[in-house]
């Protein structure tokens, strides 16, 4: 599970102000982040990565005056790891595509993710509470339909019938172009 | 995670200072006030303070040549400022130069228009088109120096478009604090060797910024 923009965001502007448990877990959170965004670029090249990895926290930790607060936590990350990633190529005098910072982030997909989780939360406020919570657990949650009919006190017939109807009105309310307010 | 990680982590959060707010600006601002002070004290002791200074800055001239250089340097020390964080990619900040450029230029042709053309060489040359830009380049030093310390706790994407903006903002201050010495009072000089001066600090920064401001 990755952390969202706001709680790192969160957790920068609680380091900045001195707070050691924030910073902490900050740049515990930055690990996979980092480990993925490194990976896709050096595919194979495992040393690398982990080295990349420990010197972008290094530079998150130091650089930390530059992140100006209220500005997307991400962004500047991923400047910092471009940065890093450059430099590191220039060093081993290799090549890299160093893409432009708008391109990494959309490809990141913190944007798109966000933007995603928000649409499908506004459809689902369009339905009953009982469809919207059976098919945030079986399709976004990702538990089984046994589970989630043990959660909601419900039969496993009455959860496939919730999701198949909510899911239903979903389509229905997409295709004709209105949307739930 | 390996246990090089997490001891790097363990390392960097066992002491976790606070960080003030506008760091990066007053980083910048004390670097090159720093610097300022020692390129002030370089035209005050070695080149002199013009001794008309308590007249000329009733002038015209005096306030056409400190605002040129005064709205390139605030321009530059901008731009610096956005590229001294990973995330300032853009050259965008540096457009604005143009229009005191522009200014300056309108201000020139009503020069050649007022001054009869054999006039023109001389006006345009004045007394110290030979030293004016070298020393505006010198004089620059100091205050490019003080950025490159500010520059070290600041993190900049582009290093060549950093090193060029920091040079240009330390060239645009000295012509300024060299305004204190020179006399000149034409604005095509001031546009031509003035900007000359400038330009090569610019240049000069645009040469050492991959070396020097790397991080």
């Amino acid at each position: 599970m990755q952390a969202s923009e706001q709680q790192l965001q969160a957790w920068m502007t609680g380091g900045l102000d001195g707070d050691a448990a924030s910073h902490a877990a900050l740049l515990h959170a930055l690990v996979p982040l980092l480990r993925a965004f490194f990976g896709r670029r050096l595919p194979g090249a495992h040393a690398d990565v982990d080295d990349l990895i420990q010197e972008t926290l290094l530079a998150v930790h130091e650089k930390r005056a530059t992140y100006d607060r209220g500005r997307p936590f991400t962004a500047w990350l991923y400047a910092v790891a471009r940065y890093r990633l450059i430099d590191h190529c220039r060093r081993r005098r290799a090549s890299v595509s160093a893409e432009g910072l708008d391109e990494i982030l959309a490809m990141e997909g913190f944007e798109e993710m966000t933007s995603a989780h928000m649409d499908v939360e506004r459809l689902l406020a369009g339905l009953s509470p009982k469809q919207a919570q059976a098919i945030r657990d079986t399709h976004l949650t990702g538990l089984s339909v046994a589970e989630a009919a043990r959660n909601a006190a419900l039969s496993e017939s009455d959860i496939k019938v919730s999701v198949h109807r909510g899911l239903k009105a979903l389509a229905a309310r997409i295709r004709g172009g209105k949307r739930p307010s | 995670m390996n246990t090089d990680t997490e001891q790097l982590i363990l390392r960097l959060t066992r002491e976790v200072p606070v960080v003030r707010r506008h760091v990066v600006a007053r980083r910048i601002a004390l670097g090159m006030v720093c610097g300022a002070v020692i390129t002030a004290v370089l035209v005050v002791t070695v080149l002199g303070v013009r001794p008309d200074l308590h007249s000329a800055v009733h002038g015209f001239s005096f306030w056409m040549k400190w605002t040129y250089t005064i709205s390139l340097g605030a321009i530059a020390v901008a731009a610096t400022a956005r590229l001294a964080r990973p995330t300032g990619l853009s050259l965008r900040p540096l457009w604005p130069l143009a229009v005191p450029a522009l200014l300056l230029t309108g201000l020139g042709i009503g020069e050649l228009v007022r001054t009869p053309a054999r006039q023109w060489l001389a006006m345009w040359l004045g007394h110290s088109w030979k030293v004016c830009p070298w020393l505006v380049l010198t004089l620059a030093l100091p205050i490019f120096i003080g950025l490159l310390w500010s520059f070290r706790a600041l993190a900049p994407a582009r290093l060549r478009a950093a090193g060029a903006t920091a040079g240009l903002a330390a060239g645009a201050w000295a012509a300024t604090i060299y305004c204190l010495h020179c006399p000149e009072v034409s604005a095509l000089f001031v546009l031509t060797w003035y900007s000359l001066g400038i330009l090569l600090a610019a240049l000069m920064g645009a040469l050492l910024g991959p070396k020097l401001l790397r991080w």
